[in-house]
This record gives C-alpha cells, structure tokens and sequence, in this order.
C-alpha cells in the first residue's frame, strides 16, 4: 500500500471515512498492522493504553506459529541430551559391577591375608609332636591348637605345670586329633551299608 | 493390555529357568554331577595354619566310580577310590585301603550324597553369584538351624552344577575353611589315570571286624540331627591308649567322643584350633570324656557332659 493508502487508514481511524472505504480498507489485509499502529497511537496520545501491553500481539503470536518448527527443530538437540546420559548410565552400568568385582576381590583378598598373618602368628606356636610315629599318619590333615584357648583353662596355669607335663598334655591332645582324624576315614565307610537308622549300625560285629 | 501382560510372561519364562530354581535343589544338582559327571577339578584347601594345592579328578569306569585326589606340594600323598573302596597312598607308611563313599577330606561326602538327609540340621539359602575359577557360580548358604554347629557356603557351577568353592564359617562369621577351586575341566572321556586305577590290584580292605563292640552308651542330649554312627572300643593310634570310641555326626560335622581312664596329666576344658577343630574335656571321677569335632567348643562341652552308660 503506497502513501495513498496510509492516509485512508488515518482517515478511517479517525472515523471520517465512507463506509465502501472502510470495507474496502478491511478487505486489504496489509494496512490492518497500520490500522492497529494508528489506533495504538491515538490511545497513547490520549492517554488510554492499559498499564500492561503486550505490543504487536498478531506479530508475536505469528512469531511464535513461524517458530514452532524452530522450537520443534531444536529437539533433535535436546534429545541428545538424554542420548549423553543414557551413554553414561550405560558406561556407569559397566562400572558398578566392576567395582562389585573389585569388592569381592578385596574381600578375598583380605581373607587371604587373615590366613597368611595366622600363618606367620601361628608358626612358631606348633604343637610339639613328641608322638612316636603312628601307624597312619594324619597328623598333616589338622592345625596346631591355639595356644590362646589352651590358657583358657585357667587351673593349668595355677597349678603350674613342668614342662614334661606340658609336652605330656599336648600329646595326649594330639593323639586324640590323630584318632579323629583316622576315625574320619574308617568311619566313612559305615554310611554305606545302612544310612536310616544309625543308632543300629554297631560296625564291629 | 493382556496381549502385552500375555508377551511379557512368555518372554520372562525362558530366562526364569535358571533363576528359579531353588537352593535344595542346586544341591541336589550338585549331588548327581558330582556322582556322575566326567571332571578334574584343581583346588586349594585353605585352612588356618595350611596352604595346600589339590587335583581331583572323577569319572565312571564300567558303571563304577573312579575318582584320585593328589596332593601336589609336600611329600606324595594321593587317594584313590573305585566304587566303594577307597586307597590311600602316602610316603611313610604302606597303602591301606578302606571301605568308602568317597574319598574323605576334600569335599564332604554329604554332598555326593542325598541332602536332604541335612536338613535336620541346615536350611539351605539361595545366594548372590560370582565368579571362580572363571565360571559364573550360584551361591547355596548352608545356615545352621541352632548354634550348636558351624555354618557351610558353596558356590556351584551354573553349567555344570560342580562345586567351586566350599567355605566352613563359624558364628560369628569367621572363615575356618575354605576349598576354592581354580580350574575346572569338564571331561568327554574318561582320564586314562582313572582306567589305569580302575586295571590296579589294590591292598585289600582293612578289616573292621577287629573292632571290639563298644558298651552301651547314650546321650542325654544330641543337638539336631546328629546321629550315633559307630561305637567301639580301640587304642589310639598315637599313644596307645585304650579308649571308648563313639562316632557321632550330622552329615557335614563329625564328632568323636571318648571315654578313658584319665591320663596324669589332664587335659584343658575346652580347646579351639584356628581351623574350627576344637576338643573338649570332661572328668567324671577317674574317667575322662573327650569330644573332638569341628564345632563349637561348647557344643563338644556340653555332649561330653551329656554322655552315660545304659
């Protein structure tokens, strides 16, 4: 719309305009955003705009239809952003049941290291093995008794025993280990032959 | 919506299979490879105060059991078993045989054996998984229904359902004794050492029937599930000692109790070693009651108090 036009819209703004004008005018969809700017104005002038206006309504409503696609284009990149989330659960995923694993093996390892440090307290605390050589032999299969317990049984320690009867006392208390030991073999045998009712399995008849 | 539900149960099946199977019967799995499954496990025992490296190796020769165990450290020390004899070879003193199941001393007989006979005894609980010897393994807790006995752990192999790692635990959570296996080789024939064994004359079996019959004796109190299995009268191997001799067991704890003359010197009440073997002593007048066992101290106290003679 030239020059021309812009004044039929002021005209018709201020109301001097024929009614064929102003039909002719709102059929022209190019002077409506003049129309509006020329009423704007003379609001302003006479002081009667609203305390909160939101400018160039049609505009920003048309904006934000023209940037829908924009707003729905940008997805893509927001849906990456869970993409990279989801590779770190993922990457995460594999590194909790590495670490799981690395837990177990500490666990292991510290039992292992249990046994060792027995190994190096209990070596120099063996019992003495003064038992003339017994006929089988079963003595590798147990550990030496824990000195800790055997002064558990405080009478010994008050009644001071000699040495003799020390070396006495441990091995009586090997030969009755030995005897479990062997017993655990020979015994092996009687389930065998008849495993329901025990108490009836007398072996030496 | 029931399609969907329809689907998803028919999809989450298949992958149950293997979870859903219950602790008893992993067991019970167990129990049947280990009787007739083709295999050479290596294993270390592990104990308080012992490292030792093991072979065993189980096969089936004509339909019987065959099975050899080495030592592989230390002086040569091996077993062998066919059917139900069991040789056991070592350095210092000639092979003896005796009559068997399995070869004592590695893993518990009761295992090869029905499991139900533990239940007297044990709940079996299923547990987490993980790894030994390279094989995903099922854990089975073997928890103690009372605390007069120690707690068992076991890790069964999810192919073959072979055991790889045996743990001994005691109350308050200590470890006593552990089997861990670290390589396990599942066999398409038989080991020509089994066949070899199998062809082998072996010394005859120890006759039991030297063994004098025991007295009478009873208790007034057994914890669950423990049985009286032998009573006889022997000398001790070491000292010579005559002694009463009952054998009492629950399947995996085996205790021995004995009746004697006390000695001179008298023995400490209550005795533990660091692998959960412990002894324990009670005198009654000029007698001696000993209990051996792996398990709790107390418990061996408080059977030797509770023996007496019919």
């Amino acid at each position: 719309m030239d020059k021309l036009g812009q004044e039929w819209v002021s005209a018709a703004v201020d109301g001097e305009i024929d009614e064929h004008t102003l039909a002719e005018l709102a059929a022209d969809a190019d002077s409506h955003e003049q129309w509006r700017d020329y009423h704007m104005i003379g609001d302003a002038m006479r002081g009667e705009l609203p305390k909160a206006m939101s400018l160039d309504l049609s505009a920003s409503i048309m904006a934000a239809i023209e940037d829908e696609p924009a707003i729905v284009a940008p997805q893509p990149i927001v849906t990456e952003e869970p993409k990279v989330a989801e590779t770190k659960v993922a990457s995460t995923g594999k590194i909790i049941p590495l670490f799981k694993q690395f837990g177990q093996y500490a666990i292991a390892a510290s039992v292992a290291l249990v046994a060792v440090v027995g190994v190096q307290n209990y070596n120099q605390e063996t019992l003495v093995d003064n038992s003339p050589l017994p006929v089988l032999n079963t003595r590798p299969l147990i550990g030496s008794a824990s000195p800790v317990s055997l002064q558990t049984g405080a009478v010994q320690q008050n009644q001071s025993y000699t040495n003799d009867q020390v070396v006495e006392q441990r091995r009586r208390i090997n030969a009755y280990i030995q005897d479990h030991m062997l017993q655990q073999r020979l015994n092996n045998g009687v389930n065998i032959d008849d495993n329901t009712e025990v108490d009836t399995i007398p072996v030496a008849q | 919506m029931r399609l969907i539900l329809l689907a998803i149960l028919a999809m989450s099946f298949p992958a149950m299979a293997r979870e859903d199977i219950p602790a008893k019967a992993w067991l019970d799995n167990m129990s049947q490879a280990l009787r007739e499954q083709e295999f050479k496990i290596s294993l270390i025992q592990l104990q308080a105060d012992h490292i030792r490296p093991l072979v065993y190796i189980h096969g089936k020769v004509n339909d019987e059991e065959v099975a050899f165990l080495e030592h592989l450290n230390g002086p040569p020390k091996n077993a062998v078993r066919v059917g139900n004899t069991v040789t056991f070879i070592e350095h210092d003193q000639p092979a003896y045989s005796v009559h068997a199941n399995r070869i004592q001393g590695v893993i518990p007989a009761a295992f090869a054996d029905d499991v139900s006979k533990l239940e007297d005894g044990y709940q079996f609980v299923l547990g987490g998984r993980s790894r030994i010897a390279g094989r995903p393994g099922q854990l089975i807790r073997i928890i103690p229904t009372d605390n007069n006995r120690y707690g068992y752990q076991i890790w069964v192999d999810m192919d073959t359902f072979l055991p790889l790692r045996f743990d001994m635990i005691s109350g308050d959570k200590q470890l006593l004794e552990q089997l861990l296996v670290v390589e396990l080789l599942v066999l398409d024939e038989v080991p020509a050492i089994l066949k070899e064994a199998y062809k082998q004359e072996w010394p005859a079996v120890m006759s039991q029937s030297d063994r004098d019959s025991g007295e009478d004796w009873q208790f007034s109190w057994l914890p669950a599930g423990f049985k009286v299995l032998v009573k006889d009268q022997h000398r001790l191997i070491g000292s010579k000692e005559a002694v009463e001799y009952i054998a009492i067991s629950d399947g995996l704890a085996s205790i021995s109790v004995y009746v004697a003359k006390a000695g001179e010197s008298s023995l400490p009440e209550e005795l533990v070693t660091r692998n959960g073997l412990s002894l324990a002593t009670e005198r009654v007048g000029n007698a001696e009651v000993v209990a051996v066992g792996k398990v709790p101290a107390e418990t061996l106290s408080r059977i030797a108090k509770s023996i007496m003679l019919q």
